[in-house]
C-alpha cells in the first residue's frame, strides 16, 4: 500500500500510537504501583520498592484463590482438550447432523456469558448439583470447548488424507493409526488449544461469578475485593500475571502458527 | 474417522461410546440448560418461591413497565456507540498495520492484542482509577487547560461505561478489520494506481468497500461483548449508569426473581442473535467471516 502520501501515513501512525497508549494505560497503572507508592494520584518515583511482592507472598487469601484458579484451569484444559478432540475427530468428515451439533458447541462462546452462566445456574439447581468447583469447571469447559474443537478440527482438515490411507495400506489397525499417525499430527494443535483454553479459563469472570460456590477463583476474589479497593500487593500479583500471560501468548503463537508459515512471514 | 475399518469388538465399543458422547455432551451441557432457561421465563415468583405454572406475565411486565424498555433501548444505543468508537480507533490502526512489512506487521498486531489477555477485572479497576476525580485523565485535561478543575464527568455515569467498554474492546475490533484489509489483493491497489487514481480515491473506492465485511464483523463482536457485560457497568456506572445487563444480574441477586431474569435474558439473546446474524450477513460477502 505505497499509494498513500506521507501526511496520511503520519496520521495513521499517530492514531495507532494513541490506540496502543489507550490499550496499555490500564496495564501500566498496576505495574507502576507494584514498584512505587502512589498517593492521591501522584506517583512517588523516588523510592522503588519490592515490599508489595513480599506482602503478596504472605497474603494467603489471594494465594488460595490463585491455587483454586490454577486447579480449575487445569481441570478445564484436560476436559476440554479430551472432549474437544473427540468431537473434532467424530464430526470431521461426517455430514449428517454436524452443522447443528457444531452450532450447539459454539453457542456458549457466542452468547453473552451472562446467558450461558444463568442457564447453567438454573440447570445445576434443577438437577440438584450444589454450586462448587465442579460446577465452575463444567461452566468453563462448556465455554472454552468451542475454541479447542475449532483448533483441532482445522488441523484435521489440513491433514493429508493419504497419511491415514498409507497407514491402513501398511496393515495398521484403526487403533494403531490413531495413536501413531493421527494423534501425533494433532498434538501441536491440541497444545495450542490447551493454552488458549487455560488462558480463557484463567480470566473467566462472568460465568464463574454465577456458578461458583464458596471457593472462588482469582478474578471473582478480585471482583469482590474491588468494591473496597485493593491492597498494594494485588498490584504485584497483577504484574506477575501479566508477565505470565505474555509468556503463554508467545507459547500459543509458537504452537498454533505452523513453522513454515512463520518463516515465510518473517 | 476410522468407522468403516474397525473390526475388533473393543474398538467398536469405543466408537459407540464416542458416538454417544459426541451427541450427548453438547445436548446435555448446552442445549438442555438453555431450554430449561427458556421454560423458566414463563414461570413466576411468589414470595420468594418459584411457581411452576406457565404465564406470559414476565414478558408483559417487560413491555409494559416504564423502567425496562427505556433501559433496554439506552443500553442498545450505548453498545452501538461503543462499537462505533472502537471501529473509529481500530480502523486506522489496522490500516497502519497493513502498511508495515513482514515481521513488524505481526509484532505490532500482537502488541495491540496482548492487552486482551490481561485480567478483565483489573483492567476495569485501573480504568476507573484513570477516569476518577484524582485520575490521570482529569490531571491531563487540567494541565492542558481544557478543564479549570477536575471533573466528575468521567466516572460513575453512562460516559464512564462508554469509555471503559470502548477501551476494553478495541482489540476485538482491530483483529477482524486487519484480517479483511490484509486479504485485499495488492494487484487491485496497483491497478488503481496505474489507472491514475489518487491515494484517497484508491482508498475510498477500493480499500474501504472491500474492508467493510471486516468492519461489520468487528461491529457485531464489540456490540455483543458490550451488551453482555454486567461487570463494567456495575463497577464504573455508579447509580445513574444503569444498563440492561445490570438489571438482569440483579434479578438473580438482590431482586431474586429468576423467572423474570430469564425473560430479560431471552430479550437480550434476541438482540444478540440479531447482531450476530447482521455481522455474519455483511461480514461474509468476501469470505472474511472470522
Amino acid at each position: 500500500m505505497n499509494a498513500l502520501p506521507r501526511p496520511s501515513t503520519i496520521f495513521l501512525a499517530v492514531i495507532t500510537t494513541l490506540v496502543a497508549v489507550l490499550l496499555y494505560s490500564p496495564l501500566f497503572v498496576p505495574i507502576v504501583s507494584s514498584f512505587f507508592t502512589i498517593s492521591h494520584g501522584d506517583v512517588d518515583w523516588s523510592s522503588p520498592t519490592l515490599s508489595t511482592y513480599r506482602a503478596l507472598a504472605e497474603n494467603h487469601d489471594i494465594l488460595a484463590a490463585l491455587r483454586t484458579t490454577l486447579i480449575v484451569g487445569l481441570c478445564t484444559v484436560v476436559l476440554s482438550v479430551v472432549s474437544g478432540t473427540l468431537l473434532a475427530l467424530y464430526y470431521h468428515g461426517r455430514r449428517s447432523g454436524r452443522s447443528i451439533l457444531q452450532f450447539i458447541i459454539f453457542l456458549p462462546f457466542l452468547m453473552p456469558p451472562i446467558i450461558s452462566g444463568l442457564a447453567l445456574l438454573i440447570f445445576f439447581r434443577e438437577i440438584g448439583l450444589e454450586r462448587s468447583l465442579l460446577t465452575v469447571v463444567i461452566g468453563h469447559t462448556v465455554f472454552v470447548l468451542a475454541i479447542v474443537y475449532r483448533t483441532v478440527l482445522m488441523r484435521l482438515q489440513s491433514m493429508s488424507r493419504t497419511l491415514v490411507e498409507a497407514s491402513y495400506d501398511l496393515g495398521a489397525t484403526g487403533w494403531q493409526t490413531f495413536w501413531r499417525i493421527i494423534l501425533p499430527n494433532l498434538s501441536s494443535a491440541m497444545v495450542g488449544g490447551a493454552i488458549l483454553a487455560f488462558a480463557l479459563s484463567f480470566d473467566e469472570t462472568m460465568i464463574t461469578i454465577l456458578v461458583t460456590g464458596t471457593q472462588s477463583t482469582l478474578p471473582v476474589r478480585l471482583w469482590a475485593m474491588m468494591r473496597l479497593g485493593f491492597s498494594p500487593d494485588i498490584n504485584a500479583l497483577v504484574a506477575l500475571i501479566l508477565m505470565f500471560t505474555v509468556l503463554l501468548c508467545v507459547l500459543a503463537a509458537r504452537f498454533l502458527i505452523p513453522r513454515q508459515m512463520a518463516t515465510e512471514r518473517s | 474417522m476410522s468407522a468403516g475399518v474397525t473390526t475388533q469388538p473393543a474398538e467398536r465399543r469405543l466408537s459407540l461410546l464416542v458416538t454417544v458422547l459426541a451427541f450427548a455432551l453438547p445436548v446435555i451441557f448446552v442445549l438442555v440448560p438453555l431450554a430449561i432457561f427458556l421454560v423458566y421465563s414463563f414461570f413466576s415468583v411468589d414470595q420468594g418461591t418459584i411457581v411452576y405454572a406457565p404465564t406470559l406475565g414476565n414478558y408483559v411486565r417487560f413491555f409494559t413497565d416504564p423502567i425496562f424498555l427505556p433501559v433496554f433501548w439506552n443500553t442498545i444505543v450505548l453498545c452501538v456507540s461503543v462499537a462505533v468508537i472502537c471501529i473509529l480507533l481500530a480502523y486506522p490502526a489496522a490500516y497502519f498495520l497493513t502498511t508495515l512489512r513482514g515481521r513488524w506487521r505481526y509484532a505490532l498486531l500482537m502488541l495491540l492484542l496482548v492487552p486482551l489477555l490481561m485480567s478483565y477485572v483489573i483492567k476495569i479497576y485501573a480504568i476507573r482509577s484513570i477516569l476518577g476525580l484524582n485520575g490521570f485523565l482529569n490531571k491531563a485535561l487540567v494541565a492542558i487547560g481544557i478543564l479549570q478543575q477536575p471533573s466528575t464527568l468521567f466516572v460513575f455515569n453512562m460516559n464512564a461505561i462508554l469509555l471503559t467498554l470502548s477501551l476494553l474492546l478495541i482489540p476485538f475490533a482491530i483483529l477482524p478489520i486487519f484480517l479483511s484489509l490484509e486479504r485485499i489483493p495488492q494487484t487491485l491497489l496497483r491497478a488503481s494506481d496505474d489507472l491514475g487514481a489518487s491515494g484517497l480515491q484508491t482508498f475510498l473506492r477500493i480499500t474501504l468497500p472491500l474492508s467493510l465485511p471486516g468492519v461489520a464483523s468487528a461491529a457485531s463482536f464489540v456490540f455483543v461483548l458490550a451488551i453482555g457485560d454486567f461487570l463494567t457497568p456495575q463497577m464504573v456506572g455508579g447509580i445513574s449508569g444503569f444498563t440492561f445487563g445490570r438489571i438482569l444480574y440483579s434479578q438473580f441477586g438482590t431482586a431474586y426473581n429468576w423467572p423474570f431474569g430469564a425473560a430479560l435474558s431471552v430479550a437480550l439473546a434476541i438482540v444478540v442473535i440479531c447482531a450476530i446474524l447482521i455481522g455474519e450477513r455483511f461480514g461474509r460477502s468476501r469470505g472474511t467471516s472470522v
